[in-house]
Protein backbone atom coordinates (compact mmCIF):
# COMPACT_ATOMS: atom_id res chain seq x y z
CA UNK A 1 0.00 0.00 0.00
CA UNK A 2 1.03 3.18 -0.92
CA UNK A 3 0.58 6.14 1.57
CA UNK A 4 2.56 8.74 -0.76
CA UNK A 5 0.52 8.21 -4.33
CA UNK A 6 -1.19 11.54 -5.76
CA UNK A 7 -3.61 12.37 -3.51
CA UNK A 8 -7.07 11.09 -3.49
CA UNK A 9 -8.27 13.92 -1.86
CA UNK A 10 -9.11 17.52 -2.59
CA UNK A 11 -8.18 20.19 -0.36
CA UNK A 12 -10.80 21.37 2.07
CA UNK A 13 -11.40 24.83 -0.15
CA UNK A 14 -11.40 22.76 -3.34
CA UNK A 15 -14.27 22.65 -5.82
CA UNK A 16 -16.69 19.96 -4.66
CA UNK A 17 -15.48 16.71 -4.77
CA UNK A 18 -17.05 15.53 -7.81
CA UNK A 19 -18.07 18.74 -9.96
CA UNK A 20 -17.11 18.23 -13.05
CA UNK A 21 -18.70 20.16 -16.23
CA UNK A 22 -22.16 19.45 -17.93
CA UNK A 23 -20.16 18.66 -21.33
CA UNK A 24 -18.23 15.94 -19.79
CA UNK A 25 -21.65 14.78 -17.70
CA UNK A 26 -23.23 14.68 -21.44
CA UNK A 27 -19.94 12.57 -22.51
CA UNK A 28 -20.44 9.81 -19.74
CA UNK A 29 -23.97 9.74 -20.80
CA UNK A 30 -23.78 9.07 -24.28
CA UNK A 31 -20.43 6.53 -23.57
CA UNK A 32 -22.56 4.87 -20.83
CA UNK A 33 -25.40 4.20 -23.59
CA UNK A 34 -23.12 3.28 -26.17
CA UNK A 35 -21.18 0.88 -23.03
CA UNK A 36 -24.96 -0.41 -22.02
CA UNK A 37 -25.73 -1.09 -25.95
CA UNK A 38 -22.54 -3.09 -26.34
CA UNK A 39 -23.03 -5.08 -22.93
CA UNK A 40 -26.62 -6.03 -24.21
CA UNK A 41 -25.85 -7.43 -27.40
CA UNK A 42 -22.80 -9.17 -25.53
CA UNK A 43 -25.31 -10.79 -23.15
CA UNK A 44 -27.52 -11.60 -26.05
CA UNK A 45 -25.01 -13.25 -27.91
CA UNK A 46 -23.85 -15.44 -24.52
CA UNK A 47 -26.98 -17.21 -24.54
CA UNK A 48 -27.42 -17.80 -28.32
CA UNK A 49 -30.03 -20.62 -27.60
CA UNK A 50 -31.96 -18.24 -24.83
CA UNK A 51 -31.54 -15.50 -27.41
CA UNK A 52 -32.42 -17.37 -30.65
CA UNK A 53 -35.69 -19.17 -29.01
CA UNK A 54 -37.12 -15.61 -27.92
CA UNK A 55 -35.99 -13.26 -30.89
CA UNK A 56 -38.15 -16.39 -32.81
CA UNK A 57 -40.87 -16.28 -30.71
CA UNK A 58 -41.25 -12.80 -31.12
CA UNK A 59 -40.36 -12.80 -34.96
CA UNK A 60 -43.30 -15.35 -35.40
CA UNK A 61 -45.63 -13.67 -33.12
CA UNK A 62 -45.21 -10.46 -35.44
CA UNK A 63 -44.82 -12.24 -38.88
CA UNK A 64 -48.64 -13.52 -38.66
CA UNK A 65 -50.54 -10.00 -38.06
CA UNK A 66 -47.72 -9.10 -41.54
CA UNK A 67 -48.84 -12.31 -43.37
CA UNK A 68 -52.93 -11.46 -42.69
CA UNK A 69 -52.22 -8.40 -43.84
CA UNK A 70 -50.51 -9.18 -47.15
CA UNK A 71 -53.60 -11.53 -47.62
CA UNK A 72 -55.91 -9.15 -46.69
CA UNK A 73 -54.26 -6.91 -48.87
CA UNK A 74 -54.40 -8.96 -51.94
CA UNK A 75 -57.73 -10.08 -51.48
CA UNK A 76 -58.89 -6.44 -51.52
CA UNK A 77 -56.90 -6.04 -54.81
CA UNK A 78 -58.55 -9.23 -56.45
CA UNK A 79 -61.92 -7.53 -55.65
CA UNK A 80 -61.09 -4.45 -57.33
CA UNK A 81 -59.82 -6.48 -60.15
CA UNK A 82 -62.92 -8.37 -60.48
CA UNK A 83 -64.92 -5.41 -60.06
CA UNK A 84 -63.87 -3.42 -62.47
CA UNK A 85 -64.10 -6.55 -65.12
CA UNK A 86 -67.42 -7.76 -63.96
CA UNK A 87 -69.15 -4.56 -63.47
CA UNK A 88 -73.22 -5.11 -64.39
CA UNK A 89 -73.47 -7.58 -66.80
CA UNK A 90 -76.89 -7.72 -68.94
CA UNK A 91 -77.63 -10.67 -70.51
CA UNK A 92 -80.50 -9.66 -73.16
CA UNK A 93 -83.09 -12.63 -74.49
CA UNK A 94 -81.26 -15.06 -76.90
CA UNK A 95 -83.24 -13.60 -80.41
CA UNK A 96 -82.66 -9.88 -79.48
CA UNK A 97 -81.45 -8.47 -82.44
CA UNK A 98 -78.60 -5.65 -82.54
CA UNK A 99 -81.60 -2.82 -82.82
CA UNK A 100 -82.98 -4.09 -79.74
CA UNK A 101 -79.54 -3.89 -77.91
CA UNK A 102 -78.72 -0.76 -78.96
CA UNK A 103 -82.37 0.71 -78.04
CA UNK A 104 -81.28 -0.45 -74.26
CA UNK A 105 -78.06 0.76 -74.34
CA UNK A 106 -79.18 4.47 -75.37
CA UNK A 107 -82.01 3.96 -72.75
CA UNK A 108 -79.60 2.93 -70.21
CA UNK A 109 -76.89 5.53 -71.03
CA UNK A 110 -79.06 8.28 -69.81
CA UNK A 111 -79.20 6.95 -66.58
CA UNK A 112 -76.84 9.00 -64.34
CA UNK A 113 -75.58 6.29 -62.02
CA UNK A 114 -73.83 4.84 -64.87
CA UNK A 115 -70.68 6.17 -66.48
CA UNK A 116 -70.61 3.73 -69.66
CA UNK A 117 -72.57 1.29 -71.37
CA UNK A 118 -71.29 -1.59 -73.85
CA UNK A 119 -72.82 -3.45 -76.29
CA UNK A 120 -71.08 -6.82 -76.49
CA UNK A 121 -72.51 -8.99 -79.54
CA UNK A 122 -72.51 -12.44 -79.19
CA UNK A 123 -69.49 -12.85 -81.52
CA UNK A 124 -67.59 -10.89 -79.38
CA UNK A 125 -68.18 -13.22 -76.37
CA UNK A 126 -67.36 -15.78 -79.13
CA UNK A 127 -64.10 -14.43 -79.49
CA UNK A 128 -63.55 -13.82 -75.73
CA UNK A 129 -64.41 -17.34 -75.07
CA UNK A 130 -61.76 -18.29 -77.73
CA UNK A 131 -59.36 -16.70 -76.28
CA UNK A 132 -59.28 -18.53 -72.58
CA UNK A 133 -57.51 -21.69 -72.30
CA UNK A 134 -59.06 -24.75 -73.00
CA UNK A 135 -61.87 -23.34 -74.46
CA UNK A 136 -61.33 -22.78 -78.18
CA UNK A 137 -61.57 -26.68 -78.77
CA UNK A 138 -64.84 -27.04 -77.54
CA UNK A 139 -66.19 -23.78 -79.70
CA UNK A 140 -65.36 -25.24 -82.59
CA UNK A 141 -67.76 -28.38 -82.26
CA UNK A 142 -71.24 -25.78 -81.82
CA UNK A 143 -72.73 -25.33 -85.56
CA UNK A 144 -74.10 -21.93 -84.62
CA UNK A 145 -73.45 -19.01 -81.61
CA UNK A 146 -75.25 -19.66 -78.58
CA UNK A 147 -74.26 -16.27 -77.16
CA UNK A 148 -76.57 -13.02 -76.58
CA UNK A 149 -76.25 -9.57 -76.78
CA UNK A 150 -74.79 -8.29 -73.05
CA UNK A 151 -74.95 -4.90 -72.61
CA UNK A 152 -72.03 -3.91 -69.69
CA UNK A 153 -72.79 -1.41 -67.32
CA UNK A 154 -69.95 0.27 -66.02
CA UNK A 155 -71.35 2.43 -62.46
CA UNK A 156 -70.20 6.06 -62.38
CA UNK A 157 -67.51 6.39 -59.07
CA UNK A 158 -69.15 7.00 -56.35
CA UNK A 159 -72.75 5.84 -57.09
CA UNK A 160 -74.42 4.92 -54.28
CA UNK A 161 -74.75 1.30 -53.72
CA UNK A 162 -78.56 1.98 -52.89
CA UNK A 163 -78.99 3.45 -56.40
CA UNK A 164 -77.24 0.65 -57.84
CA UNK A 165 -79.39 -1.85 -56.50
CA UNK A 166 -82.49 0.39 -57.80
CA UNK A 167 -80.82 0.25 -61.45
CA UNK A 168 -80.47 -3.81 -61.17
CA UNK A 169 -84.09 -3.80 -60.15
CA UNK A 170 -85.16 -1.55 -63.17
CA UNK A 171 -83.24 -3.34 -65.72
CA UNK A 172 -84.41 -6.82 -64.78
CA UNK A 173 -88.19 -5.42 -65.20
CA UNK A 174 -86.79 -4.06 -68.83
CA UNK A 175 -88.31 -5.98 -72.02
CA UNK A 176 -85.98 -8.14 -73.54
CA UNK A 177 -84.23 -8.61 -71.07
CA UNK A 178 -83.04 -12.20 -69.62
CA UNK A 179 -80.86 -12.12 -66.83
CA UNK A 180 -78.84 -9.23 -65.03
CA UNK A 181 -75.26 -10.23 -63.43
CA UNK A 182 -74.62 -7.67 -60.68
CA UNK A 183 -71.09 -7.63 -59.22
CA UNK A 184 -71.86 -4.95 -56.30
CA UNK A 185 -74.07 -7.56 -54.87
CA UNK A 186 -70.71 -9.97 -53.92
CA UNK A 187 -68.34 -6.43 -53.72
CA UNK A 188 -70.55 -5.74 -51.40
CA UNK A 189 -70.19 -8.93 -49.19
CA UNK A 190 -66.37 -8.91 -49.93
CA UNK A 191 -66.18 -5.69 -48.78
CA UNK A 192 -68.34 -6.68 -45.62
CA UNK A 193 -65.87 -9.84 -45.43
CA UNK A 194 -62.84 -7.66 -45.57
CA UNK A 195 -63.85 -4.85 -42.84
CA UNK A 196 -64.22 -7.97 -40.72
CA UNK A 197 -60.95 -9.23 -41.91
CA UNK A 198 -59.53 -6.29 -41.09
CA UNK A 199 -60.93 -6.00 -37.68
CA UNK A 200 -59.36 -9.00 -37.15
CA UNK A 201 -56.02 -8.22 -38.44
CA UNK A 202 -56.08 -5.61 -36.22
CA UNK A 203 -57.45 -7.24 -33.31
CA UNK A 204 -54.96 -10.48 -34.03
CA UNK A 205 -51.90 -8.08 -34.66
CA UNK A 206 -52.45 -5.99 -30.80
CA UNK A 207 -53.19 -9.40 -29.28
CA UNK A 208 -49.62 -10.60 -30.70
CA UNK A 209 -47.69 -7.11 -30.10
CA UNK A 210 -48.91 -7.92 -26.90
CA UNK A 211 -47.79 -11.05 -26.78
CA UNK A 212 -44.60 -9.77 -28.22
CA UNK A 213 -44.12 -7.37 -25.15
CA UNK A 214 -44.82 -10.06 -22.48
CA UNK A 215 -41.89 -12.12 -24.33
CA UNK A 216 -39.56 -9.37 -23.64
CA UNK A 217 -40.60 -8.25 -20.53
CA UNK A 218 -40.64 -11.74 -19.13
CA UNK A 219 -36.97 -12.50 -20.60
CA UNK A 220 -35.82 -8.86 -19.27
CA UNK A 221 -37.36 -9.76 -15.81
CA UNK A 222 -35.76 -13.43 -16.04
CA UNK A 223 -32.17 -11.40 -16.69
CA UNK A 224 -32.65 -8.74 -13.91
CA UNK A 225 -33.89 -11.25 -11.28
CA UNK A 226 -29.91 -13.16 -12.43
CA UNK A 227 -28.22 -10.09 -11.98
CA UNK A 228 -29.84 -8.49 -8.46
CA UNK A 229 -26.48 -8.72 -6.41
CA UNK A 230 -25.27 -6.30 -9.35
CA UNK A 231 -28.37 -4.09 -9.25
CA UNK A 232 -28.12 -4.25 -5.58
CA UNK A 233 -24.35 -2.86 -5.72
CA UNK A 234 -24.77 -0.57 -8.19
CA UNK A 235 -27.94 1.23 -6.00
CA UNK A 236 -25.31 1.28 -3.13
CA UNK A 237 -22.90 3.31 -4.78
CA UNK A 238 -25.11 5.46 -6.13
CA UNK A 239 -26.25 4.45 -9.48
CA UNK A 240 -29.84 6.06 -10.45
CA UNK A 241 -32.91 3.43 -11.45
CA UNK A 242 -31.99 5.64 -15.31
CA UNK A 243 -28.38 3.82 -14.88
CA UNK A 244 -29.36 0.81 -13.34
CA UNK A 245 -31.93 0.22 -16.07
CA UNK A 246 -30.03 1.53 -19.17
CA UNK A 247 -28.36 -2.12 -20.23
CA UNK A 248 -31.94 -3.82 -20.13
CA UNK A 249 -34.05 -1.47 -22.05
CA UNK A 250 -31.34 -1.59 -24.93
CA UNK A 251 -31.59 -5.46 -24.20
CA UNK A 252 -35.26 -5.03 -25.22
CA UNK A 253 -34.64 -2.80 -28.44
CA UNK A 254 -31.74 -5.56 -29.10
CA UNK A 255 -34.52 -8.21 -28.75
CA UNK A 256 -37.85 -5.94 -30.76
CA UNK A 257 -35.32 -5.38 -33.67
CA UNK A 258 -34.11 -8.55 -34.46
CA UNK A 259 -37.57 -10.11 -34.11
CA UNK A 260 -38.80 -7.35 -36.45
CA UNK A 261 -36.31 -8.11 -38.80
CA UNK A 262 -36.90 -11.66 -38.68
CA UNK A 263 -40.99 -11.36 -39.23
CA UNK A 264 -39.79 -8.88 -41.85
CA UNK A 265 -38.08 -11.32 -43.90
CA UNK A 266 -40.54 -14.13 -42.87
CA UNK A 267 -43.38 -12.01 -44.69
CA UNK A 268 -40.89 -11.39 -47.53
CA UNK A 269 -40.82 -14.96 -47.65
CA UNK A 270 -44.28 -15.31 -47.20
CA UNK A 271 -44.43 -13.14 -50.26
CA UNK A 272 -42.13 -15.42 -52.48
CA UNK A 273 -44.03 -18.80 -51.40
CA UNK A 274 -47.22 -16.89 -53.11
CA UNK A 275 -45.39 -15.76 -55.85
CA UNK A 276 -46.01 -19.03 -58.25
CA UNK A 277 -49.82 -19.57 -57.78
CA UNK A 278 -50.14 -16.03 -57.70
CA UNK A 279 -48.77 -15.51 -61.02
CA UNK A 280 -50.75 -18.59 -62.55
CA UNK A 281 -54.49 -16.28 -61.06
CA UNK A 282 -53.13 -13.52 -62.64
CA UNK A 283 -52.61 -15.06 -65.98
CA UNK A 284 -55.92 -16.29 -65.45
CA UNK A 285 -57.69 -12.83 -65.49
CA UNK A 286 -55.15 -12.03 -68.60
CA UNK A 287 -52.84 -10.29 -66.39
CA UNK A 288 -55.20 -7.89 -65.23
CA UNK A 289 -54.93 -8.84 -61.01
CA UNK A 290 -52.43 -6.93 -60.16
CA UNK A 291 -51.23 -8.95 -56.70
CA UNK A 292 -48.89 -7.23 -54.82
CA UNK A 293 -46.48 -7.92 -51.85
CA UNK A 294 -46.07 -5.73 -48.68
CA UNK A 295 -44.84 -2.00 -49.17
CA UNK A 296 -41.01 -1.42 -48.54
CA UNK A 297 -42.13 1.10 -45.49
CA UNK A 298 -44.15 -1.90 -43.87
CA UNK A 299 -41.29 -3.64 -43.84
CA UNK A 300 -38.63 -0.78 -42.57
CA UNK A 301 -40.98 -0.14 -40.12
CA UNK A 302 -41.84 -3.19 -38.58
CA UNK A 303 -38.53 -4.00 -36.95
CA UNK A 304 -38.30 -0.57 -35.76
CA UNK A 305 -41.85 -0.54 -34.43
CA UNK A 306 -40.80 -4.13 -32.81
CA UNK A 307 -38.07 -2.04 -31.33
CA UNK A 308 -39.95 0.38 -29.83
CA UNK A 309 -42.34 -2.70 -28.74
CA UNK A 310 -39.16 -4.44 -26.82
CA UNK A 311 -38.15 -1.04 -25.51
CA UNK A 312 -41.77 -0.62 -23.99
CA UNK A 313 -41.59 -3.80 -22.08
CA UNK A 314 -38.27 -3.55 -20.71
CA UNK A 315 -38.96 -0.65 -19.34
CA UNK A 316 -42.35 -1.66 -17.87
CA UNK A 317 -40.87 -4.44 -16.31
CA UNK A 318 -37.26 -3.35 -14.97
CA UNK A 319 -39.10 0.45 -13.45
CA UNK A 320 -41.19 -2.77 -11.63
CA UNK A 321 -38.65 -4.62 -10.94
CA UNK A 322 -36.17 -1.65 -9.48
CA UNK A 323 -38.34 -0.55 -7.32
CA UNK A 324 -38.86 -4.04 -5.83
CA UNK A 325 -34.66 -3.87 -5.52
CA UNK A 326 -34.77 -0.29 -4.23
CA UNK B 1 -20.55 16.54 11.59
CA UNK B 2 -22.69 13.66 11.43
CA UNK B 3 -26.06 14.04 13.95
CA UNK B 4 -28.20 11.43 15.50
CA UNK B 5 -30.85 13.12 17.61
CA UNK B 6 -33.02 10.60 19.57
CA UNK B 7 -33.06 8.30 16.22
CA UNK B 8 -34.46 4.99 17.05
CA UNK B 9 -35.85 2.21 13.93
CA UNK B 10 -38.07 -0.34 14.17
CA UNK B 11 -38.47 -2.46 11.78
CA UNK B 12 -41.64 -4.27 10.40
CA UNK B 13 -42.56 -6.93 12.74
CA UNK B 14 -42.02 -5.10 15.89
CA UNK B 15 -38.09 -5.20 16.20
CA UNK B 16 -36.51 -2.46 17.48
CA UNK B 17 -33.38 -2.27 15.63
CA UNK B 18 -32.02 1.65 17.55
CA UNK B 19 -33.72 3.13 20.22
CA UNK B 20 -33.85 6.71 21.35
CA UNK B 21 -29.64 7.55 19.75
CA UNK B 22 -28.04 10.37 19.85
CA UNK B 23 -24.02 11.35 19.35
CA UNK B 24 -22.40 13.44 16.96
CA UNK B 25 -19.17 12.45 15.06
CA UNK B 26 -17.24 15.95 14.37
CA UNK B 27 -16.10 16.25 10.53
CA UNK B 28 -12.62 14.84 10.19
CA UNK B 29 -13.11 12.35 13.28
CA UNK B 30 -12.61 8.32 12.80
CA UNK B 31 -15.26 6.56 14.99
CA UNK B 32 -16.04 3.12 15.50
CA UNK B 33 -19.56 1.79 16.48
CA UNK B 34 -19.13 -1.48 18.38
CA UNK B 35 -21.68 -3.99 20.25
CA UNK B 36 -22.21 -7.53 19.94
CA UNK B 37 -24.36 -8.83 17.40
CA UNK B 38 -27.47 -7.33 16.80
CA UNK B 39 -26.74 -4.32 18.81
CA UNK B 40 -27.83 -2.05 15.53
CA UNK B 41 -24.10 -1.28 14.31
CA UNK B 42 -25.37 -2.23 10.74
CA UNK B 43 -28.73 -0.45 11.27
CA UNK B 44 -26.55 2.82 12.13
CA UNK B 45 -24.97 2.36 9.04
CA UNK B 46 -27.79 1.82 7.03
CA UNK B 47 -29.12 4.81 8.19
CA UNK B 48 -26.50 7.17 6.52
CA UNK B 49 -26.47 5.56 3.63
CA UNK B 50 -30.75 5.92 3.49
CA UNK B 51 -31.02 2.02 2.87
CA UNK B 52 -32.85 2.52 5.69
CA UNK B 53 -35.27 5.33 7.37
CA UNK B 54 -35.34 5.84 10.74
CA UNK B 55 -38.65 5.57 12.35
CA UNK B 56 -37.91 8.65 14.60
CA UNK B 57 -35.82 11.33 15.57
CA UNK B 58 -33.41 13.33 13.06
CA UNK B 59 -30.17 12.28 11.43
CA UNK B 60 -28.11 15.46 10.01
CA UNK B 61 -24.99 15.22 7.78
CA UNK B 62 -23.09 18.51 7.67
CA UNK B 63 -26.38 20.29 8.33
CA UNK B 64 -28.52 18.49 5.98
CA UNK B 65 -31.37 16.46 7.57
CA UNK B 66 -30.82 13.11 5.62
CA UNK B 67 -35.30 12.77 6.41
CA UNK B 68 -35.61 15.74 3.21
CA UNK B 69 -33.93 13.26 1.29
CA UNK B 70 -36.81 12.24 -1.19
CA UNK B 71 -36.47 8.54 -2.85
CA UNK B 72 -35.62 10.46 -5.74
CA UNK B 73 -32.55 12.22 -4.17
CA UNK B 74 -30.98 9.03 -2.48
CA UNK B 75 -28.17 7.96 -5.75
CA UNK B 76 -26.92 11.79 -5.42
CA UNK B 77 -26.67 11.60 -1.72
CA UNK B 78 -25.14 8.20 -1.86
CA UNK B 79 -22.54 9.12 -4.52
CA UNK B 80 -21.59 11.57 -1.64
CA UNK B 81 -20.62 8.73 0.48
CA UNK B 82 -18.46 6.05 0.39
CA UNK B 83 -19.08 2.89 1.64
CA UNK B 84 -17.43 -0.72 2.46
CA UNK B 85 -19.17 -3.96 3.03
CA UNK B 86 -17.67 -6.94 5.11
CA UNK B 87 -18.84 -9.21 1.85
CA UNK B 88 -17.07 -6.89 -0.37
CA UNK B 89 -20.25 -6.61 -2.86
CA UNK B 90 -17.49 -6.46 -5.86
CA UNK B 91 -18.65 -7.47 -9.16
CA UNK B 92 -17.34 -10.43 -10.07
CA UNK B 93 -17.98 -10.48 -13.93
CA UNK B 94 -15.89 -7.05 -14.00
CA UNK B 95 -12.12 -5.94 -13.69
CA UNK B 96 -10.82 -4.40 -10.71
CA UNK B 97 -10.72 -1.17 -12.88
CA UNK B 98 -14.13 -1.54 -13.52
CA UNK B 99 -15.19 -2.18 -10.02
CA UNK B 100 -13.38 0.48 -9.06
CA UNK B 101 -14.27 2.92 -11.63
CA UNK B 102 -18.08 2.30 -11.25
CA UNK B 103 -18.67 5.74 -9.00
CA UNK B 104 -17.27 7.93 -11.06
CA UNK B 105 -19.03 6.45 -14.36
CA UNK B 106 -22.04 6.81 -13.14
CA UNK B 107 -21.30 9.95 -11.33
CA UNK B 108 -20.50 11.36 -14.97
CA UNK B 109 -16.89 11.81 -14.84
CA UNK B 110 -15.09 11.90 -17.88
CA UNK B 111 -13.34 8.92 -18.96
CA UNK B 112 -9.79 10.45 -18.78
CA UNK B 113 -10.39 11.66 -15.53
CA UNK B 114 -12.09 8.50 -14.16
CA UNK B 115 -8.47 6.96 -15.34
CA UNK B 116 -6.55 8.98 -13.38
CA UNK B 117 -8.36 8.69 -9.98
CA UNK B 118 -8.80 5.06 -10.17
CA UNK B 119 -5.31 4.62 -10.94
CA UNK B 120 -4.56 6.52 -7.44
CA UNK B 121 -7.41 4.91 -5.58
CA UNK B 122 -5.22 1.13 -6.63
CA UNK B 123 -2.29 2.60 -5.86
CA UNK B 124 -3.37 3.74 -2.50
CA UNK B 125 -4.64 0.55 -1.98
CA UNK B 126 -1.53 -1.08 -3.21
CA UNK B 127 -3.48 -3.32 -6.00
CA UNK B 128 -2.77 -1.18 -9.16
CA UNK B 129 -0.90 -4.19 -10.89
CA UNK B 130 -3.97 -5.61 -10.39
CA UNK B 131 -6.26 -3.42 -11.91
CA UNK B 132 -7.11 -5.60 -14.95
CA UNK B 133 -7.73 -8.99 -13.19
CA UNK B 134 -11.17 -10.30 -12.04
CA UNK B 135 -12.54 -9.97 -8.47
CA UNK B 136 -12.16 -13.56 -7.99
CA UNK B 137 -8.72 -14.33 -8.85
CA UNK B 138 -7.65 -12.05 -5.65
CA UNK B 139 -7.27 -12.84 -1.67
CA UNK B 140 -10.33 -11.73 0.82
CA UNK B 141 -8.18 -9.11 1.72
CA UNK B 142 -7.42 -7.87 -1.14
CA UNK B 143 -10.76 -7.83 -2.69
CA UNK B 144 -11.66 -5.56 0.43
CA UNK B 145 -9.03 -3.67 -0.65
CA UNK B 146 -10.63 -2.91 -3.67
CA UNK B 147 -13.83 -2.84 -2.36
CA UNK B 148 -12.62 0.76 -0.04
CA UNK B 149 -10.94 1.85 -3.46
CA UNK B 150 -13.83 1.94 -4.44
CA UNK B 151 -15.58 3.46 -1.68
CA UNK B 152 -13.01 6.20 -1.78
CA UNK B 153 -12.01 7.07 -5.38
CA UNK B 154 -15.13 9.79 -5.61
CA UNK B 155 -13.16 11.58 -2.43
CA UNK B 156 -16.17 11.11 -0.64
CA UNK B 157 -17.01 13.23 2.81
CA UNK B 158 -17.68 10.82 4.72
CA UNK B 159 -16.62 6.69 4.53
CA UNK B 160 -18.69 4.39 6.52
CA UNK B 161 -17.70 0.76 6.57
CA UNK B 162 -19.54 -2.08 8.36
CA UNK B 163 -17.48 -4.85 9.34
CA UNK B 164 -14.54 -4.10 6.71
CA UNK B 165 -11.93 -6.32 8.50
CA UNK B 166 -14.97 -9.15 9.20
CA UNK B 167 -13.27 -11.90 6.96
CA UNK B 168 -9.83 -10.50 7.65
CA UNK B 169 -6.75 -12.44 9.73
CA UNK B 170 -5.56 -9.98 12.41
CA UNK B 171 -2.57 -9.29 10.37
CA UNK B 172 -4.52 -7.86 7.21
CA UNK B 173 -7.25 -6.18 9.18
CA UNK B 174 -4.33 -3.76 10.69
CA UNK B 175 -3.74 -2.27 7.13
CA UNK B 176 -7.18 -2.04 6.16
CA UNK B 177 -7.55 -0.27 9.15
CA UNK B 178 -4.61 2.04 8.74
CA UNK B 179 -5.87 2.92 5.24
CA UNK B 180 -8.92 3.91 6.75
CA UNK B 181 -6.95 6.07 9.00
CA UNK B 182 -4.82 7.61 5.95
CA UNK B 183 -8.16 9.02 4.91
CA UNK B 184 -9.38 10.67 8.26
CA UNK B 185 -5.78 12.29 7.99
CA UNK B 186 -7.19 13.87 5.14
CA UNK B 187 -10.40 15.24 6.48
CA UNK B 188 -12.65 12.31 5.43
CA UNK B 189 -15.13 11.51 8.33
CA UNK B 190 -14.59 7.82 8.91
CA UNK B 191 -17.82 5.62 10.72
CA UNK B 192 -16.73 1.96 10.92
CA UNK B 193 -18.78 -0.60 12.45
CA UNK B 194 -16.82 -3.60 14.04
CA UNK B 195 -17.07 -6.10 16.72
CA UNK B 196 -13.11 -6.89 17.03
CA UNK B 197 -12.52 -5.28 20.04
CA UNK B 198 -8.90 -5.99 20.10
CA UNK B 199 -8.39 -4.30 17.23
CA UNK B 200 -10.50 -0.98 17.75
CA UNK B 201 -8.13 -1.01 21.06
CA UNK B 202 -4.89 -1.22 19.12
CA UNK B 203 -6.42 1.75 16.71
CA UNK B 204 -7.30 4.43 19.75
CA UNK B 205 -9.89 6.14 18.24
CA UNK B 206 -13.39 7.69 19.16
CA UNK B 207 -15.37 3.98 20.18
CA UNK B 208 -19.28 4.29 20.17
CA UNK B 209 -21.18 1.28 21.91
CA UNK B 210 -24.37 0.28 21.33
CA UNK B 211 -26.31 -2.50 23.62
CA UNK B 212 -29.50 -3.95 22.01
CA UNK B 213 -30.06 -0.37 19.90
CA UNK B 214 -29.14 1.62 23.03
CA UNK B 215 -25.76 3.90 23.66
CA UNK B 216 -24.05 2.74 26.55
CA UNK B 217 -20.71 4.16 26.36
CA UNK B 218 -19.38 6.79 24.14
CA UNK B 219 -15.32 6.61 24.51
CA UNK B 220 -12.62 9.40 23.56
CA UNK B 221 -9.67 8.03 21.81
CA UNK B 222 -7.83 8.67 24.76
CA UNK B 223 -10.06 6.79 27.14
CA UNK B 224 -9.90 3.55 24.88
CA UNK B 225 -7.17 1.30 26.88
Amino acid sequence: MNASSESLHAPADAAPRNAHSRGSRFGSWREHHGWSAASSLRRLASRPFGSLLTISVMGLALALPLAFYLLLGNVQKLGDALGRSQAISVFLQPGQAAPQAQLLATQLADRAELAAVVVKTPQQGMDELARMQGFSGALQTLDDNPLPYVLQLQPRAGASAQALEQLVADVRGMHGVDMVQDSGSWRKRLDALLGVGNRAALVLASLLALAALLVVGNTVRVDIASRSEEIGVLLLVGASGAFVRRPYLYAGIWYGLFSGILAALLAVLIEFALAAPVAQLSQAYDGKLQVGGLPLWLLLAVPLAAAALGWLGARLVSAWQLRKAA
Amino acid sequence: MIQFDQVSKRYEGGHEALSQLSFAVPTGEMAFVTGHSGAGKSTLLKLLGLIERPSHGTISVDGKNLAKIRHSGVPKWRRHIGMVFQDHRLLMDRSVFANVELPLAIGGIARAERARRVRAALEKVGLLAYERQLPATLSAGEQQRVGIARAIVARPGLLIADEPTGNLDPQLAVEIMGLFGEFQQVGTTVLIASHDLPLIKRMKKRVIVLDHGRLVADLAAQEVL
